[in-house]
């Protein structure tokens, strides 16, 4: 036999906490990242799919879905995304007031959306159960909405946790993940809004 | 239950042949004939599978064995059983390529372009089938239900709908089956080689009574078919003695009007099945029974019992009144 | 041999061990609980009493076939019986069991103390339970389903389906699907992250590349029926129109969206499987599996293949002819890797000793059974031959042959497998013996004849047939085949219930050719698994050690540390803090259920639920930390 013989492991110089893919919360993120992109993506596919069903798109009687707010979302999503770089930045520098400032920016930023997308509802001009046009749209925009609001929730508890609570090690690797979350929450958006508010123009 | 007049030999319309009602392996059109000799070459091939691979695995398991082999007789079992393996992925593809090209062939046949003489429209209804003959290429249009009258030895386009839920309608022996989708166009052929009475049933689940929506195909000489059709086109008997007249009058002035046309009569309503000739098919409530006096007045009475859940609501009638009701039903041939 | 890896540790480390990670005694330390394999365990219990419940269903449907126009139940009742009988076998037995036997043994495969997220991993259990009891209420309230598992819309919809049927149907789904995903990815991150130093991605063993298949294809495919069946619920209580076609809807949208979801839902049931028979024949014939590469291939390619096929459940909806041929020839594709598989599992019994003990049984059985639903497979593969035997029994004999072949019976081989390593007790040979065998004929006696059923114009989820049609032998037939299963899970249960009363016998390897890690520890193993994790030298870890087992040392023993290691080759990278047991997962999942069943009834059940499930999230990851964990900053402690 040649096989190669391994000799006893000692691991007790190893870190305690890590970042990014060496991570298992990193992984995690990842995945709930990709079951929860994946039901954008199912509403995406329904929203296309009913549109050969419609002469016109948006259907006959419907108005266009108006652009002004979504545009401000749109350049507020685009300002978060290095402020939450920075932030990562901080975390991985175990910078406990970096962390703190980012998360509490992240939570404001969170709050702005969901204000503005209370707005953005509005601004489909249809209701969910007007045709399937209106409820395709609505689907995409509830489906990340519940994203919104776990955001929301998931930055104010963060900022609680360093501020009030007991910080160790890890937390910079949650701050660190929840940065990663919130590319995948904004960049995702940026996608959705031109397809339920933009390319309807595009039909015309 | 014995047969009224004219009583048939089944409960169900016609005779049983081979045993069974309907079938797949018993193909009397082209379509399931093309199918049936598919279905025949995959039987053999996976017959032969199946016995050369669990031959393999029992005598692989079940083999006398030798002290062990040194590990130099051990290299070339390895290399033997790595040609096995291999050999055994390359007949494997072999065999669905051949498969392929026998399917993609019946499939073009199957999908390959023909000229219907006219066109049927079949629309699925929970739970029984409305069979419109669309004029113009028929002299005008009929309409019937649970029974599709064609002429043997004719492709004949049958146009498919619904409006309530989604069907399927199977006719076995003739061909496979094609969905009904509300809001979808889809159509099926139907061709039988010789005239004959042929069994179908509705083959998408669709409620409570997706079990008992049944129909027959008639398929009928080119002469036998036009005079059908030729006394579909007529309106309904005229009551000519005084029961058949109460009849009549039952019929309107009950709740039977409500749903079901009579051409010639007021009743005009189309929630039911269309009666103008119910006393020349062979079924009613959809294959459910055969169509004779007494299965008829069950139905009237309580069609409840016989198909829960059915549209037929129970009627509460005088027996004289039933009589007549149903001497007059009996002469709508 | 040598002395195990737990035999090797000294007493004072596994008792230190012992207190950091055993459950706290008692009613609230058994909910607290966040071992994976007390939730495991309780997965794989819940799974199997799902699955007696389905398997009574199936049982009143055969006595109501038996003849001709019988008056056992009635149409409503009947349909609901279908019903469930499909949701519980595909929703509640078949996914969780699988994803049980993987969170329950792949720790322990892999060589870690616990799967990556603990108490997500009580959560996903937690969550799954209430789906499966909150369906059962209804059904036994007479709000079961009744328009199929497959829910097709309009059938399903607000204009026909009646009552609150189908919106507890579609809650459930969602819910629970929400529990596999939580699974798969546990199952994923533990994979990838905690595997013992030295087991390299090509030396994992086929149950756990199994396993991390099946993780994936969960991960990719529940999120369609998921939001599928939100679109569902939506429809029926607020109006939305996605299936109406009136208001531009689809019906046939939901079905693409069902069976984007629902075939590789099929293998996602049977992958798991192909990792028991992998491991269940290397140790019975003392082999190594033939084609190593091969049958790794063959199951991510599998995987891949599984997610091309979801047309070929709609070949009677009039798709066009190109797109036909593309998923015949996909279908018939996915028969190249299932044989080569089939080919290299013969190699190694050929060239093996195979030992005749009931879990090798159960394989055989499991080749006979499934090759017939493989080639029956291929067969509805073409869209002719499928449009007569679609929705007919044909195709309930095929799924079942599949299913119960390709799943069902590497199932139960792997309980008689595993059943030592869960309990510490053998199950007895002779009742296995009889169990398998019963359960072999009845498979076959049930389901064979259901082929001719189909293909002589018998369609499925017909509550009674006329006697003219000639179907009732074979139906009699079918039903003392199922009779012969039923008293084969009776037998079963029996040895179940003798063995758990009797001592404890097993010692850690009772089978004494076994070549995975979990073997290496005591039967049941400890609350920490492994004393001391072993290092591991080639694909089949305990026949390839050394002498004397290297292990990993340095691990904390005061507090409840993994070892995170590298994606590709498992070398150490750091040491992981996983949490402590705790009640909140379990509230978490409580205010979750009630959100879903309150959305039943009322859409402003996500606005109260977001509130109602925030408040145990918060509990349940607020940090407290223990003596001698590392602090930054803050903290009243």
């Amino acid at each position: 036999m040649s096989r190669e013989r391994a000799a006893s492991v000692d691991v007790s110089a190893l870190p305690s906490a890590a970042f990014g893919h060496r991570a298992i919360t990193w992984w995690g993120t990842l995945g709930f990242m990709t079951a929860e992109g994946l039901t954008l993506v199912v509403c995406v596919v329904a929203y296309i799919y009913v549109q050969r069903n419609f002469p016109r798109w948006p259907p006959p009687g419907t108005l266009l879905p108006s652009i002004t707010i979504p545009l401000i979302q749109l350049a507020v999503m685009l300002l978060s995304i290095p402020a939450m770089a920075w932030t990562s930045r901080a975390a991985r520098r175990l910078d406990l007031r970096g962390a703190r400032v980012g998360m509490v920016l992240s939570g404001i930023f969170a709050v702005a959306f969901c204000v503005l997308r209370w707005f953005e509802f509005r601004a489909l001009n249809t209701r969910w159960d007007s045709t399937a046009y209106g409820s395709a749209a609505w689907a995409v925009l509830v489906a990340h909405s519940t994203l919104l609001v776990t955001q929301v929730f998931e930055s104010s508890t963060m900022a609680a946790i360093l501020y009030l609570g007991p910080v160790e090690p890890k937390h910079f690797g949650d701050v660190d993940d929840s940065c990663l979350y919130w590319y995948f929450l904004t960049g995702g958006w940026i996608l959705l809004s031109l397809l339920v508010f933009f390319s309807p123009r595009l039909h015309q | 239950m014995a047969g009224g007049p004219g009583g048939h030999e089944t409960q169900v319309g016609l005779v049983a042949a081979a045993g069974w009602l309907q079938s797949a392996l018993r193909p009397a059109g082209p379509d399931a004939t093309r199918i049936y000799g598919l279905w025949v070459f995959m039987l053999w091939i996976s017959a032969a599978v199946l016995l050369v691979v669990i031959g393999a695995l029992l005598y692989g398991t079940f083999r006398r064995r030798r002290s062990r082999p040194d590990s130099d007789q051990q290299h070339t079992r390895q290399r033997r059983m790595t040609r096995a393996v291999a050999t055994g992925a390359g007949v494997t593809v072999v065999i669905l390529f051949a498969f392929l090209v026998f399917d993609f062939s019946v499939g073009r046949a199957l999908g390959a372009p023909r000229r219907s003489g006219f066109e049927i429209e079949l629309v699925g209804h929970r739970w029984w089938w409305e069979v419109r003959y669309l004029a113009p290429a028929l002299p005008a249009r009929v309409t019937t239900a649970n029974e599709i009258h064609i002429p043997a030895g004719a492709p004949v386009l049958v146009r498919l709908k619904s409006n309530d839920v989604i069907h399927s309608l199977w006719v076995p022996d003739l061909t496979g089956k094609r969905d009904l989708i509300p809001g979808k166009r889809t159509s099926l052929w139907l061709q039988a080689d010789t005239p004959g009475v042929y069994r179908g049933q509705c083959a998408e689940f669709c409620g409570q009574q997706h079990a008992k929506m049944a129909l027959l195909v008639v398929a009928d000489t080119r002469a036998g078919f036009d005079q059908w059709y030729a006394s579909q086109l007529a309106p309904s008997a005229v009551p000519t003695d005084s029961v058949t007249m109460q009849g009549r009058q039952v019929f309107l002035t009950y709740a039977c009007a409500l749903c079901h046309t009579v051409r010639g009569t007021p009743a005009a309503a189309s929630l039911g099945p269309d009666l103008t000739h119910l006393a020349s098919r062979r079924t009613i409530g959809a294959g459910a029974l055969d169509n004779n006096r007494g299965n008829l007045a069950g139905w009237i009475l309580d069609a409840q019992s016989i198909k829960p859940g059915v549209d037929m609501p129970p009627n509460h009638l005088e027996p004289d009144e039933a009589q007549a009701l149903l001497a007059y039903l009996e002469t709508l041939k | 041999m040598t002395a195990t890896a737990s035999g090797q540790a000294p007493a004072s480390l596994r008792h230190a061990l012992h207190e950091t990670w055993a459950d706290r005694p008692g009613l609230i330390g058994w909910l607290m609980s966040v071992d994976h394999k007390s939730i495991g365990k309780r997965y794989v219990i819940t799974a199997f009493a799902f699955f007696l419940l389905g398997g009574l269903e199936a049982a009143v449907m055969r006595m109501q076939l038996a003849r001709p126009e019988n008056h056992v139940v009635g149409p409503d009742l009947y349909d609901q019986l279908f019903t469930m009988h499909g949701t519980t076998m595909m929703f509640l037995f078949a996914v969780p069991v699988m994803t049980a036997m993987g969170l329950y043994l792949v720790p322990l495969m892999i060589g870690s103390r616990d799967v990556a997220f603990p108490r997500l991993n009580a959560y996903g259990y937690y969550a799954y339970l209430i789906g499966g009891l909150f369906l059962y209420t209804g059904f036994f309230l007479g709000s079961g389903p009744d328009a199929g598992w497959f829910a097709y819309t309009p059938l399903s919809g607000p204009e026909f389906g009646i009552g609150k049927r189908m919106d507890i149907w579609a809650q459930t789904v969602t819910f629970t699907e929400i529990a596999g995903i939580i699974a798969a990815i546990e199952i994923i991150v533990t994979v990838f992250k905690q595997r013992a130093p030295g087991m390299s991605l090509n030396r994992m063993p086929l149950f756990v590349w199994s396993m991390l298949v099946m993780a994936f294809m969960i991960l990719f495919a529940m999120p369609w029926i998921a939001v599928d069946s939100q679109f569902l619920a939506m429809d029926r209580l607020m109006q939305t129109q996605f299936f109406n076609q009136a208001e531009g809807g689809d019906a046939l949208l939901w079905q693409h969206l069902f069976w984007f979801f629902g075939h590789p839902e099929v293998y996602i049931i049977f992958i798991p499987a192909l990792g028991y028979v992998s491991t269940i024949i290397s140790t019975f014939t003392r082999r190594e599996v033939f084609g190593y590469p091969a049958m790794v291939g063959a199951l991510i390619v599998t995987g891949f293949l599984g997610f091309a096929l979801w047309v070929h459940h709609m070949f009677v909806t009039s798709i066009p002819q190109i797109g036909e041929s593309f998923f015949t020839a996909a279908s018939a594709m996915i028969a190249i890797p299932t044989g080569v598989q089939f080919f290299c599992w013969i190699a190694t019994i050929w060239e093996g000793r195979p030992r005749f003990q009931t879990p090798f049984l159960f394989m055989l059985g499991f080749f006979l059974v499934f090759i017939i639903g493989g080639l029956s497979g291929v067969m509805v593969a073409s869209v002719p031959f499928d449009s007569q035997v679609h929705d007919t029994f044909f195709i309930v004999a095929h799924l079942h042959y599949v299913l119960i072949g390709g799943a069902v019976f590497p199932l139960w081989g792997a309980f008689y497998y595993w059943f030592p390593k869960f309990t510490g007790r053998m199950l007895g040979e002779t009742l296995g013996r009889w169990n398998f065998a019963l359960f072999f004929i009845g498979v076959n006696v049930a389901f064979f004849p259901m082929h001719l059923l189909g293909l002589h114009g018998m369609p499925r989820r017909v509550y009674t047939y006329i006697a003219e049609t000639g179907w009732g032998s074979l139906n009699l037939l079918a039903t003392l085949g199922a009779v012969t299963i039923a008293i084969s899970v009776i037998v079963f249960l029996v040895n179940v219930a003798r063995t758990l009363a009797a001592r404890p016998n097993a010692p850690d390897d009772p089978w004494e050719t076994s070549s995975t890690l979990e073997w290496a520890v005591s039967s049941p193993p400890p609350p920490y698994n492994f004393a001391e994790l072993p290092v591991v030298e080639g694909r089949y870890a305990l026949w390839d050690r050394s002498a004397v087992q290297p292990v990993v040392t340095g691990l904390r023993t005061d507090q409840r540390e993994l070892l995170i290691t590298t994606l590709l080759d498992a070398e150490p990278d750091h040491r992981h803090r996983t949490p402590e047991p705790t009640i909140w997962p379990l509230l978490a999942a409580l205010a979750t259920g009630t959100t879903f069943i309150a959305l039943v009834y009322t859409p402003w059940a996500m606005v109260i639920g977001a509130v109602l499930i925030a408040a145990p999230l918060v509990a349940w990851g607020w940090p407290r930390p223990r003596p001698g964990d590392p602090i930054v900053a803050g903290g009243a402690s």
